[in-house]
């Protein structure tokens, strides 16, 4: 009896395994091959960071909903190791088009792409395209977020009632730079057309025009973008020293400047950066006054639709506040009329090219 | 073999809990299983199809068919993206094309587990002298450090370059490995603390030379070091451009498992670990001197640590960064598992390394095919693990006949 027993668990143990082992060797089906597949690689960030990682796949998420034969996947990479593999593996999947994010996967991204140049790329925030010179299907999908931050300034600027603001960075990367720098200029502008004296702690722009690839500066950097505790003592310390609205270009170390301007009580604000406050981050939508946004998503997503289409194209996009790859969201404050309307009218100096967003093009506001 | 010295073993009679080899596969089904109700029950199509047999009973069999198609894609993917696509083997064995792709899955195994063996051996070595190196990965991470400054800083030719760089890496976690081994030699202090206490130091060390001017890449601001010259780095087996990342680091992986074997079976050195950690007090009383076994054994493990560091440095990025072997990559934290699987006997090792590379390299083709995240791999793992540190459980489940001697732990407890 016992051994009966005992033989029927070697045999359903040993079922098991040829079951396995079957599954493996057996025919794989094929996914249905008219499919178009779009693929991206995250940082080690993963798909729910609340920043570029999560907009990079909300933009295939958005393209799938407008047709839904394309089908999406990611995989987020634990460490900077898994950026090539990762990636390898898409390629085996037969993605049609690979996203990847950040300016860190720029090698891997590079290598990929030239040693299979007809395999669609793009990239986020990053432009590889000198690396690999062998691909035409390689997009370096970057923004002009000085464009929009220029804007905020301008609006912090107006709404500022103690005639102070603030801004500061994660870490001296020309993409965080490059915010803070427009922030500065759309400042400086409104002081010189309204003869204001309204001052920016927590960035001193660099000499030079700011572009993507360098955007001089100095200032106040927390040193990474994880940090919650040292956005609100930096926070708490501009509010200290007279501003009463913040500008964070530091990811979810932003969240500490929400809390700091909570604790000061009313009218003080935040300026938010990257995607819409009120959206990602709703429940602490009071205390947003606009968010300088950057079109990840919808950049993304017109990169997977064109590939679908079969209008890709490769090479270099740059969002601007033409095409909507940057933009200003007006928040929780009440805008006027001649407020609006005097930032439509500089969006369209920006866009013409007749108003600078280089802070150097004005002066520097008197301290 | 078997047949000449014992006639009445046969395959029936060694169905007992006594084999590790049969436990550890028991292990294996039973992570599978387990591994299966996850997905069942994590996955909304096949939760949606159950639901549906509350409307109408003959639904059962849809659900059972989802179900079945669900689990099966998942461990059909994880079997292709580990050792290959059947198909595509086919193909390439009758056209002689495509070679590159086919084998890209087995390379990206091979790859993973290079430096997960030879950490593991090192791991594997200090348990077996009953002293636990929670450390390893600190040490690794020590190695990966002074291997990218011999690697970057010091230009020569390839010959002399790359074995220097090796031994670098060594060194690096021989510094990292001596200073858990004086202090329990000398002071008394408990390994366990000291070694996992010390991965925090050394993590925060790392963060400080990738930032420091000296190692940071130049022209970055962010923690990243430099690349290492061409002639330090682990070359690939079969060329750069076959895509196949497989290097020559296995090579350097099986010359540690066969000084380890031989160490550990053959030389005086390693008897006296092997007695030390079987019975410390008879050691002693056999005139070995702890002290020196103890700070041997932290040389040993830790310089082979600093070595697992130091090639998957060499073999896959060719720098390292602020995350370099943190957290989910730690794979000195994964060579403790690995060690337990394998009994600490370096054959045990590679098979345990293997299976735990397949399953961590499977799980993304798994992830990027089925959407069912890779952290179900991890899940498998460690039910493996629990499993095979549970040797009677799986004897109790699957009815296996004991032995007069009982079974056999694979550790002991803490300390001595």
């Amino acid at each position: 009896m016992k051994n009966t027993r005992r033989l029927a668990m070697v045999l359903g143990a040993s079922s098991l395994v040829l079951g396995t082992v079957t599954i493996g060797v057996g025919a794989v089906t094929a996914t249905a091959a008219t499919k178009f597949k779009a693929c991206v690689v995250t940082d080690t960030g993963g798909i729910n960071d609340h920043s570029f990682n999560a907009s990079a796949w909300k933009g295939l998420q958005d393209a799938k909903k407008k047709d839904p034969k394309i089908s999406i996947s990611y995989l987020s990479s634990t460490s900077s190791s898994d950026y090539a593999p990762n990636i390898k593996t898409f390629e085996g999947e037969s993605c049609n088009i690979i996203i990847t994010v950040g300016f860190l996967m720029d090698a891997a991204t590079a290598a990929a792409a030239e040693a299979d140049p007809t395999q669609k790329f793009a990239i986020v925030d990053d432009n590889p395209l000198s690396e690999a010179k062998k691909s035409h299907e390689l997009e370096a999908l970057q923004y002009q977020t000085n464009q929009a931050a220029f804007l905020g300034g301008f609006l912090d600027a107006a709404e500022s009632k103690t005639g102070v603001v603030a801004t500061y960075g994660g870490e001296n990367f020309s993409s965080v730079t490059m915010y803070e720098s427009g922030f500065v200029a759309g400042v400086r502008y409104y002081d010189m057309a309204n003869k204001a004296k309204v001052k920016v702690l927590g960035f001193t722009p660099g000499k030079g025009t700011c572009t993507l690839v360098s955007c001089p500066g100095t200032g106040t950097f927390v040193g990474n973008f994880t940090d919650q505790t040292a956005g609100r003592q930096d926070t708490a310390s501009f509010i200290a020293e007279g501003a009463d609205i913040v500008f964070p270009v530091a990811g979810s170390v932003g969240l500490g400047s929400v809390a700091a301007v909570q604790q000061a009580g009313k009218g003080k604000y935040v300026t938010w950066v990257d995607s819409n406050g009120c959206v990602s981050d709703a429940q602490d939508c009071k205390y947003f006054n606009a968010t300088v946004a950057k079109g990840v998503e919808p950049s993304v997503a017109n990169a997977v639709e064109s590939a679908y289409a079969g209008t890709f194209k490769g090479g270099s996009y740059i969002g601007t506040l033409k095409n909507n790859g940057t933009q200003l969201d007006i928040n929780s404050v009440a805008v006027s009329a001649k407020l609006r309307a005097s930032l439509a009218s500089l969006t369209r100096g920006i866009e013409s090219g007749k108003i600078s967003v280089n802070p150097n093009s004005y002066p520097a506001t008197p301290s | 073999m078997t047949t000449a010295e014992a006639p009445r073993r046969t395959w029936w009679t060694r169905y007992t809990s006594q084999s590790p080899s049969l436990l550890t596969f028991f292990a294996l089904v039973l992570g599978f299983l387990i591994g299966a109700i996850v997905i069942i029950a994590t996955t909304p199509a096949v939760l949606d199809a159950w639901r549906h047999i509350f409307h109408s009973p003959t639904a059962i069999f849809s659900a059972l068919k989802i179900t079945w198609d669900n689990v099966s894609a998942a461990y059909r993917s994880l079997f292709v993206g580990s050792i290959g696509d059947p198909r595509s083997f086919v193909h390439s064995f009758t056209t002689g094309k495509g070679w590159d792709t086919t084998m890209t899955p087995i390379s990206e195994t091979l790859t993973y587990a290079t430096p997960l063996v030879i950490a593991s051996v090192g791991v594997g070595i200090a348990f077996q002298t009953g002293l636990f190196n929670i450390g390893a990965n600190g040490q690794a991470i020590l190695g990966g450090i002074v291997g990218v400054w011999a690697g970057s800083m010091l230009h020569m030719t390839s010959v002399i370059h790359l074995p220097l760089t090796l031994v670098a890496g060594v060194l690096g976690g021989i510094v990292g490995g001596l200073i858990p081994g004086i202090l329990k030699a000398y002071a008394g202090a408990h390994e366990v603390i000291v070694t996992l206490m010390l991965n925090y130091i050394i993590a925060f060390f790392l963060l400080y030379v990738v930032l420091s001017t000296a190692l940071q890449q130049p022209g970055q601001s962010n923690d990243i070091s430099r690349t290492i010259d061409h002639s330090a780095i682990l070359q690939p087996l079969f060329g750069t451009s076959s895509g196949l990342r497989v290097s020559y680091g296995i090579f350097v992986a099986a010359a540690v498992v066969i000084f380890a074997w031989w160490f550990l079976n053959r030389s005086t050195l390693g008897f006296d670990f092997r007695v030390t950690g079987a019975n410390p007090f008879a050691a002693r009383a056999s005139g070995i001197n702890p002290k020196a076994v103890i700070i041997l054994v932290f040389v040993i493990s830790g310089g082979l640590a600093g070595l697992a560091g130091e090639v998957q440095m060499a073999s896959t990025n060719h720098y390292i960064d602020g995350g370099f072997l943190i957290g989910n990559a730690g794979i000195g934290f994964t060579a403790i598992t690995v060690a337990l699987l394998g009994r600490n006997r370096p054959g045990g090792i590679v098979w345990g390394s293997l299976l735990f590379a397949a399953l961590g390299v499977g799980g993304r083709t798994m992830q990027a095919m089925t959407g069912i995240p890779l952290d179900l791999a991890t899940v498998i793992q460690s039910i493996v693990v629990l499993f095979v540190a549970t040797p009677v459980l799986v004897k109790e489940i699957f009815h296996l006949r004991t032995q007069a001697q009982g079974v056999q732990l694979a550790t002991k407890g803490w300390g001595q």
